[in-house]
């Protein structure tokens, strides 16, 4: 079967639409024992027009999905951002600590039909999070075998889809200036615009200028908000605010 | 500040290779938790530490290491062919115009920021010594917790073989072309950054 994700991996490169790119995976999927697939960035896809979004789930099951505004609090979402290689759904009570609400979630896909899954982290430093999964339907066994093809063809998937994006998207990432980035980690850290400003050695007002800026270049209103944007696209790190 | 070594004499005197060794140390036996030799308790060396490898390595002013990869040739054992055959489904590319990437280690003194940029400069300066010196194809083998930012590259990359779980992870055997179209692969997605200057020195072995 190496052959067919040979085949997969040839093909998505000389790929230029999504509708081409989701028939090819939609096609290997198939050929591999799955049923679904979808590929996504882990925000909600209703208020950022760059995320990547492609899947062929039943429709119903994607609408109320995007209702629930579930994209980036999906326990699969959350659960691959813990890991960087593929697992498979029934791990998800080891890797996560399960809310009543993800188990509705869950239960309700194996409503709609979608039973085991198996899910690819995507994971580029710098970028918001992603993942492909594949699943079968409900009642269907999961080829086990199959699973190190399909960790390759969500891998390729991916970063198919994301070349689709970058020409999509012509504006550049949204970036900070080295003040403002700083700014935002010591925002991020729980420090007031004073605090920064003796840390940076400068006044509260200038603090609270850059701050402004960095809000404006996110496009939101508020210091929570921004510091999220910036952890969630990899402007600042975990790390740098987590450090004691 | 890049720099290529040619070879190597067995004992690592010098400041930069001795930091880089160092550095490998920290990462892949303290870090990554690979089973490999280590030298005095401080330097991790192997077999393939010899006079056929070559060192890419990116340096900064004071000569100290920031972040490195060792170039093996194709044409006699490397890890691939000796270590891990069974991750390619069919004989690997192999050959004068090939060379294997092992060993690509970053500084973990920098911080998030500075390693992205020390990435970029190794990956910019593998691609730039690959055209300098004839290389058409590089393979290597690396851990499947890698593959989406090493294809994010936007370089032509491609599997060997299927991954597979060893003791310290889930690894996969990669090779990647490299053509002049290459550096503007690595610009579409913000990784190019040309090289200047490099301080290239003669085989220090016999």
């Amino acid at each position: 079967m190496f052959n067919r994700v040979e085949e997969f991996v040839k093909d998505v490169r000389e790929l230029a639409s999504e509708d081409d790119l989701a028939e090819a995976i939609g096609a290997v999927t198939k050929d591999l024992g799955f049923r679904y697939f979808a590929l996504a960035h882990h925000v909600d896809v209703r208020r950022s027009s760059s995320a990547i979004r492609i899947h062929n789930y039943p429709a119903g099951w994607a609408e109320w999905f995007d209702l629930q505004r579930l994209g980036a609090i999906d326990p699969v979402h959350r659960a691959s951002n813990l890991t960087s290689v593929g697992f498979t759904w029934s791990k998800l009570p080891e890797m996560l600590a399960l809310t009543p609400a993800d188990r509705r979630v869950l239960d309700l896909a194996r409503k709609e039909g979608i039973g085991e899954g198996f899910t690819v982290p995507a994971h580029v430093p710098g970028e918001a999070h992603g993942s492909c999964s594949f699943a079968c339907a409900t009642g269907e066994r999961i080829a086990g075998e199959h699973l190190p093809l399909l960790q390759l063809v969500g891998a390729y998937a991916f970063e198919a889809a994301r070349r689709m994006q970058r020409m999509r998207v012509s504006e550049a990432p949204i970036q900070l200036t080295d003040r403002q980035r700083e700014c935002v980690m010591w925002a991020a850290r729980g420090k007031s615009d004073w605090e920064i400003g003796q840390v940076l050695g400068v006044s509260e007002a200038t603090v609270g200028e850059h701050l402004r800026h960095a809000y404006e270049r996110y496009g939101v209103g508020k210091r929570t908000l921004v510091a999220v944007h910036a952890l969630f696209d990899g402007t600042i790190g975990f790390l740098d605010v987590l450090r004691p | 500040m890049l720099r290529v070594e040619s070879g190597f004499s067995a004992s690592p005197r010098e400041r930069t290779l001795r930091a880089m060794f160092e550095d490998r140390k920290s990462v892949f036996v303290d870090l990554l938790k690979w089973d490999v030799p280590v030298l005095d308790g401080r330097f991790e060396l192997d077999q393939f530490d010899n006079e056929a490898a070559t060192y890419i390595i990116i340096a900064d002013e004071a000569g100290d290491h920031l972040g490195s990869a060792r170039l093996l040739p194709t044409d006699r054992p490397h890890i691939l062919s000796s270590l891990f055959p069974d991750l390619c489904a069919s004989p690997p590319p192999a050959g004068p115009g090939v060379l294997e990437i092992t060993r690509f280690c970053l500084s973990r003194r920098q911080k998030a920021a500075e390693r992205l940029k020390t990435r970029n400069e190794l990956v910019s300066a593998l691609v730039w010594y690959a055209l300098d010196a004839g290389i058409r194809t590089y393979t290597g083998v690396a851990e499947t917790a890698w593959l989406q930012q090493i294809l994010a590259f936007g370089w032509d990359c491609r599997p060997l073989g299927l991954p597979m779980r060893c003791e310290c992870g889930t690894i996969g055997a990669l090779a990647i072309e490299i053509t002049g179209g290459t550096p503007a692969l690595l610009a579409a997605n913000h990784i190019w950054q040309p090289v200047r200057d490099p301080a290239t020195r003669v085989p220090q072995a016999a």
